[in-house]
């Protein structure tokens, strides 16, 4: 009865979880500026979760530590269906100017399946609401997908 | 016949439907409200309803530790208590269901959400929901004693013939006699003190101790997800609904232009700005009490303003 409803409020209410991974604060710094009244990414729906078990997109940012490695692939789980992979900077895709560190064991793409990526070290805000509405979109089309 | 108007009430007005539809606006109110008081644009006035149709659609994760029947039961549980508490409270003068102790019903019920949470979040097993419930449990010790000094404070200006009334519905008799009670100076400090327990009650943001998102995750929300979550947001709407209604009924009531439709108009448009005043205004300039602080405000400041309005009803 309301699966039109569900469908449409998918792309519209999609709440964050933030997961650093090794990263040296220039990225999460800059996802916590589109929150801020400047940007206010709160008017496109988007909320800061405290648990995965909330979320629908799971923002990862960071080079993949060792030491990190196993609990991103385990929240990344914890996340109900349908839920949105996205990097957040260069560092989740490349490992940037950290790749061949003994620590780093990145990219992400070896351990999840990514659905948006945002390049940038660290990325616009512009660039980051721009990724995230992407992220939104596919939200949608996942949620379209199931039924 | 009598069955179907009674079906009415439940389901439509002012019960499930009613309900549902209000709260979710008072809570979008809130958040738009918020957010022009921080210079921000803030979310459309339905994104309460996109967050609650969203939560819906997505899949329900019940942990391995978890208790599944409770967990899954608590959610309903909470929800079907408050749409009777809204059975009981007059809305423009209309009632669905009424007696002689409305107000011990209404403190009642209104017990029964809040350990609902309790439930569920011991139910999931997790650590931080842990955290939380032992924090309702102190939230809902705090604001009991003075809704109680208010309810009396209340019913005891409504008395006639000498008896303290926990009748909402003499209450709005009295008050179409003698005019609102907000208006009575007596009853100012049982005002104020009812507009700082409206968001300890329904958790709203500076003595939202159990539930502090930024400290503990929600905590006893923390595992939830999916519909059963979708039903503890829809309760925090139906929450504020409820409370500001309460506080219309017993502060602003009786205000009657002798058409029902308008009279529920007019207390529909009270309830907002009680919202606006009790919520949204706190939340916009206070940061959230620690758990102590909170205990200590309310069996203090608040309940001593309760108090005095008590005493100024009971001898002057």
């Amino acid at each position: 009865m309301f699966k039109k409803l569900i469908d449409n409020s998918a792309a519209k209410s999609p709440w964050l979880f933030h997961i650093n991974a090794g990263s040296c604060n220039g990225c999460d710094i800059e996802l916590v500026a589109v929150l801020t009244p400047r940007y206010d990414a709160e008017r496109l729906g988007f909320k800061l979760a405290g648990t995965p078990r909330h979320a629908d997109i799971v923002v990862v940012s960071g080079p993949i530590t060792a030491q990190s490695k196993d609990r991103v692939v385990r929240t990344i789980e914890q996340v109900p269906d349908p839920k949105v992979v996205v990097t957040l900077g260069s560092c989740p895709r490349s490992c940037n100017v950290f790749k061949g560190s003994y620590s780093v064991v990145g990219p992400l793409d070896k351990y999840v399946d990514i659905d948006v990526s945002i390049a940038g070290c660290a990325p616009k805000p512009e660039a980051i609401i721009d990724g995230l509405a992407l992220a939104t979109q596919i939200l949608k089309e996942k949620r379209g997908a199931k039924e | 016949m009598e069955i179907l108007i009674k079906a009415v009430y439940i389901l439509i007005f002012p019960g499930l439907l009613f309900a549902t539809v209000f709260g979710l606006w008072l809570a979008g109110i809130d958040r738009k409200l918020l957010a022009r008081m921080q210079k921000r644009v803030g979310p459309p006035v339905l994104q309460p309803t996109y967050d609650f149709f969203k939560l819906l659609g997505k899949e329900t994760i019940i942990p391995a530790n978890a208790a599944k029947v409770t967990f899954l039961a608590a959610p309903y549980v909470g929800l079907i208590s408050l749409v009777v508490t809204a059975l009981f409270i007059p809305i423009g003068g209309l009632q669905a269901f009424g007696g002689m102790a409305d107000t011990v019903v209404i403190l009642y019920l209104m017990a029964i959400p809040s350990l609902a949470i309790i439930f569920g979040g011991s139910a999931s097993g997790s650590p931080f929901a842990g955290v939380g419930v032992s924090r309702s449990m102190v939230s809902i010790m705090s604001y009991e004693l003075p809704l109680i000094l208010v309810l009396l404070a209340v019913g005891r200006a409504a008395a006639y013939g000498g008896y303290t009334t926990f009748s909402l519905e003499q209450i709005t008799v009295i008050q179409q006699l003698t005019g609102p009670f907000l208006l009575d100076w007596r009853l100012i400090p049982a005002a104020v003190a009812m507009l700082l327990v409206i968001p300890c009650e329904v958790g709203a943001h500076p003595f939202d101790v159990g539930e502090a998102e930024t400290e503990i995750c929600e905590g006893p929300l923390v595992e939830y997800s999916g519909a059963p979550l979708a039903v503890f947001k829809l309760s925090h709407c139906i929450k504020m609904f409820i409370m500001t209604a309460l506080f219309t009924a017993l502060f602003l009531g009786g205000v009657t232009t002798g058409m029902l439709w308008l009279d529920v108009i007019i207390a529909l448009v009270f309830c907002t700005i009680v919202t606006v005043v009790s919520m949204t205004l706190t939340h916009a300039v206070m940061a959230r009490f620690r758990v102590e602080q909170l205990f200590k405000f309310f069996w203090t400041v608040v309940s001593g303003l309760a108090l005095v309005s008590l005493i100024l009803v009971w001898y002057v």
